[in-house]
């Protein structure tokens, strides 16, 4: 073939490669405009029915029979929209929603689906056993957290924390590190719906290879208030090599700490160790508020860190009479100041 | 030498170079334009992955491990839109978030102003030096109700990038993002920007956000209530130009783990990770890029597990010149910062522990962003030239540029695909109909300018510099309109 | 049960499914309402004829639901009820639209018969 006819070829092909794209475009928007206008042309009939069920106006159950009664493809159609409704709504309404579900076979097919080769149907699936609440499937939704789509993974952990079972904690915990990983965000707020049967979880996550997992373990250890967590998360202050994890573990331990915390605290503000380190200790301490601090903060006040010395300054604000007067004790500075003026303009020191 | 010789030795030289050059010249554009497609192709998987995430994302607001922001807003001489753009940043959606507004050195009413509008107080706040900065801070203000999460920082004016580090240096949030006085960040920009963060706590350092231009969509107070096309073509074009650069080079790149140039004016990063690289440079006009640059040679010198993530749905909308004189300076501006970010860390290139980033990211800039103007500009003069020499026919002429130019359109089309598939912000056909003209009309005079733009500013660049032993030193830019 | 009389509820919410659920549970309750899908468009509606009731979703795209509370709260009609619709949320939400000066908050998802029971408790307590 001459250079010629390469040149003639290779332009017909990035011609026709642009028609297509424009086509493209253009058959993208119609198409999502038609569907999107077909499935709710399929749902229409029965909307006031679905609206009925979902706003609880459905004392004698007959719109909630209309629903089940609904065959064919859009029975389909519907049980997307019931699904979405149920997502949405809670009390006699969401279980009514689920009733029609349940009726229309939806919750007996989800176990099956969540093998099936769509990643939509997949997450779908998931989804539906949480909103349903189908405790029988939680093995089945475990195993779902590693499923190769990251979509359905998400949807896995959401629908663990809608089922609320505690025995769900460890495999989300080693979710969030393994290698298919689960996002340490919606793991944790799967993981705060489960109860204060996690503790042991919560312990075992402490102990992780994984930064991640320990990081979610101290950061729930922390909201939950978990006690049970507190040594691990002394632990995990003095000596985990992750920062974050250090980081998280100092802020737990302001919140459900107790005396004998302190003093772990305390070691975080020494000056060797890293600055974000110290500042994140300093005010736990503030958040901690026992009094035993007060003469670990009073040092902390001529540092040479203007922010730390500024943070000690309002956590000992914070520690009633005693840190005040250590406060007003100090020879005082820009830091110190400022403190005050805050917590002056903040209606806490008069 | 006679008229005719004098042609004639011109005709044969272009021949010549022609001949050598044609091939080389097709393939680097097939090239370029190919490896955007891939990007493209890499960015569309994303989309599909994060699609219906996407929707659920601003439902779990306040969700566990949601980090604190800071946003830093440098302001010079700002006074009349700083009010309008504090307000809208304090009222963004998010459950802990602060506005640092550093004040630098305006001679206009920029501080008068935020302070009549938050009743601004002064407090005796020393602002610590994490990040080392030269320019003295004269005073901190902060609401009088102590309430709302607002510091006004003044300092003396030395520039930008010192401004944005002073306000690193005084934020107190664990993240922090710089924002422009004139830019606006959607109400969930934050809740969007941050999901990086959410999901991977321990390693992601850095994320970017999309940008969009905000010329002729609807704003009321402070908000986009309604995308709209822009009325002029100089900036129709520059949306279809964000939609292909920002979208979907920047998600492609991420995907393939090797993002280096977040953007012009969104990035949100880990304080405690710029701190530890530096701040920003103030003698480089890099910026953020220089800085993204930075962090991946530091963390990789360290063999640190890192990530840098990019979330392709625009979250902030910024003005874009609407004008060729302020148009050429930006460019300018943009290439010149290119050309001496790339020289300062060609030491990178091809190194083994610099990963992806040194052997892809890193020379496909190089070649494809950096030269790509220079190979341009030769083909815009070499192929008129030869056509009216008689060295090849017109067919041939004309098939050579559609090639090129072709596929430039394709690979903006692709980009408008998949935003219309993914994203589908313009509404109204009219506006999907302006895009698609406007990506054609781009190739007829638009990139031929920027062509020359961006060559101007690395020619000012290299004329400026004086090597003195093996240092780079500066006579001095005029940084305004330059 | 209030007479509800076909007093008027604006109501915004940009999903379709909330809004229309809404809009159905108060008008089988008697009120009147106009319901819209952004924020824009309920102040654009409050300005024409302030409602004795509004219901804002927060989270809504361009004028978020605090943006609009925000505006009621400085306008003429500043004293129209307020309650707003959020998503889950650890508080700041909440915070926020009490500190603008919201009546009510509702946590989606949401029992509808606890919505009606708000906004019945809400006109009452204005009469």
């Amino acid at each position: 073939m001459s250079a010629r006819g390469i040149l003639w070829g290779s332009t017909a092909l990035v011609l026709l490669a642009c028609l297509v794209l424009v086509l493209l475009i253009v058959a993208t928007k119609v198409t999502r405009t038609l569907r999107d206008r077909r499935t709710s042309a399929l749902v229409a009939p029965h909307r006031a029915d679905l609206l009925a069920v979902g706003s609880g106006e459905d004392e004698d159950g007959t719109h909630r029979d209309a629903l089940i009664a609904v065959e064919g493809p859009a029975r389909e159609a519907l049980d997307d929209a019931l699904v979405d409704l149920l997502a949405k709504v809670r009390g006699v309404p969401a279980e009514e929603l689920a009733a029609v579900l349940l009726a229309h076979g939806a919750v007996d097919r989800a176990p099956h689906d969540l093998k099936h080769r769509s990643t939509v149907r997949r997450a779908r699936a998931a989804h539906l056993l949480g909103l349903c609440h189908v405790g029988a499937a939680l093995p089945l939704v475990v195993d779902a957290l590693r499923d190769p789509a990251a979509e359905v993974r998400v949807a896995a952990t959401r629908a663990l924390g809608l089922l609320r079972e505690p025995s769900a904690a460890p495999p989300l915990l080693a979710a969030v590190g393994a290698d298919r990983a689960v996002p340490a965000g919606p793991a944790g707020d799967a993981l705060e719906q489960l109860g204060v049967g996690i503790a042991d979880a919560l312990r075992d996550g402490l102990l992780a290879t994984s930064p991640t997992t320990r990081t979610v373990a101290a950061y729930l250890s922390g909201e939950g208030t978990f006690t049970r967590s507190i040594d691990l998360l002394r632990l995990s202050l003095r000596t985990d090599e992750d920062p974050v994890v250090r980081a998280t573990a100092a802020v737990a331990l302001g919140r459900m700490g107790r005396t004998a915390d302190v003093a772990v605290l305390l070691e975080g503000t020494q000056t060797h160790q890293p600055i974000e380190l110290r500042r994140a200790c300093a005010a736990a301490l503030g958040d901690l508020g026992d009094p035993s601090a007060v003469d670990g903060l009073r040092a902390l006040l001529a540092d040479p860190d203007p922010r730390i010395a500024e943070i000690a300054a309002t956590s000992l604000l914070r520690l009633g009479p005693i840190g005040r007067a250590a406060v007003d004790g100090a020879p005082t500075n820009a830091s110190i100041e400022s403190a005050r003026a805050v917590a002056r303009l903040q209606g806490s020191l008069s | 030498m006679s008229w005719d010789g004098l042609v004639d030795g011109l005709r044969s030289t272009v021949a010549w170079l022609m001949h050598i050059t044609s091939t080389p010249i097709l393939i680097y554009f097939t090239v370029i334009n190919l490896s955007y497609l891939a990007l493209i192709v890499l960015a569309f998987v994303d989309f599909r992955a994060q699609h219906r995430r996407r929707e659920a994302i601003v439902e779990t607001f306040g969700g566990a491990l949601t980090p604190g922001v800071s946003l830093v807003v440098p302001a010079y001489n700002e006074e009349a839109g700083i009010v309008t753009a504090v307000q809208a940043l304090l009222s963004l959606r998010y459950p802990r978030h602060e506005v640092v507004a550093v004040d630098d050195g305006s001679t206009d009413a920029t501080f008068e102003r935020l302070r009549d509008a938050f009743d601004l107080v002064p407090i005796p706040r020393e602002i610590p030096q994490d990040v080392p900065t030269r320019a003295r801070v004269i005073d901190v203000h902060v609401p009088r109700d102590g309430r709302t999460r607002l510091i006004v920082v003044r300092k003396e004016n030395s520039g930008r990038s010192e401004a944005i580090n002073v306000g690193v240096n005084a934020a107190t949030e664990p993240l922090v993002t710089m924002v422009d006085a004139d830019s606006i960040l959607e109400p969930d920009a934050l809740l969007r920007v941050t999901q990086p963060f959410v999901d991977d706590p321990n390693r992601m350092v850095a994320a970017g956000g999309a940008i969009r231009p905000v010329n002729g969509s609807r704003v009321v107070s402070g908000r986009i209530v309604k995308v709209q096309m822009p009325t002029s073509w100089l900036a129709r074009i520059q949306v279809v130009e964000y939609l292909r650069a920002f979208l979907l080079g920047r998600t492609g790149w991420a995907r393939f783990g090797a993002l280096i140039l977040i953007s012009g004016a969104f990035g949100i990063f880990r304080r405690d990770v710029i701190v530890e690289v530096g701040g920003l440079d103030p003698d480089s006009i890099g910026e953020d890029f220089e800085l993204v640059l930075r962090i991946h040679r530091r963390l990789r010198d360290e063999d640190r597990d890192y990530r840098v993530a990019f979330v392709p749905e625009p979250v902030l909308w910024t003005e874009v010149p609407s004008t060729t004189s302020v148009l050429r300076s930006q460019r300018r501006r943009w290439h010149r910062g290119l050309w001496e970010t790339l020289w300062a860390y060609r030491g990178m290139l091809f190194r083994r522990r610099y990963g992806r980033v040194g052997f892809v990211a890193l020379p496909y800039f190089w070649i494809f962003e950096l030269f790509a103007p220079l190979l341009e500009m030769f083909g815009i003069i070499i192929v008129p030239l030869a056509l009216a020499l008689g060295v090849v026919n017109v067919p041939y002429g004309i098939l050579f540029l559609v090639l090129a130019y072709g596929l430039a359109v394709l690979v903006t089309l692709s980009a408008m695909a998949a935003e219309e598939w993914a994203f589908h912000r313009h509404e109204r056909w009219r506006d999907l109909g302006l895009s698609l003209a406007a990506s054609v009309l781009e190739n007829f005079g638009y990139r031929q300018l920027t062509v020359w733009w961006r060559l101007e500013g690395w020619w000012a660049s290299l004329r400026r510099k004086k090597q003195v032993w093996g240092v780079m030193t500066r006579t001095g830019f005029d940084e305004a309109g330059g | 049960m209030t007479a509800a009389e076909g007093i008027r509820v604006l109501v915004a919410d940009d999903d379709p499914d909330i809004r229309d659920l809404v809009e159905f549970k108060l008008t089988q309750a008697g009120y009147a309402v106009e319901a819209v899908g952004d924020g824009l468009s309920a102040w654009e509606a409050f300005q024409t004829e302030p409602p004795a009731l509004v219901i804002l979703d927060v989270m809504m795209p361009g004028l978020s639901g605090i943006d609009v509370l925000r505006k009621i709260r400085e306008s003429g009609a500043a004293t129209v009820p307020v309650l707003m619709l959020s998503a889950k949320s650890r508080d700041s939400d909440v915070d926020t639209g009490f500190a603008v000066g919201a009546d009510d908050y509702v946590i989606k998802p949401f029992s509808p018969r606890e919505l009606l029971h708000r906004v019945n408790g809400i006109l009452a307590r204005v009469r």
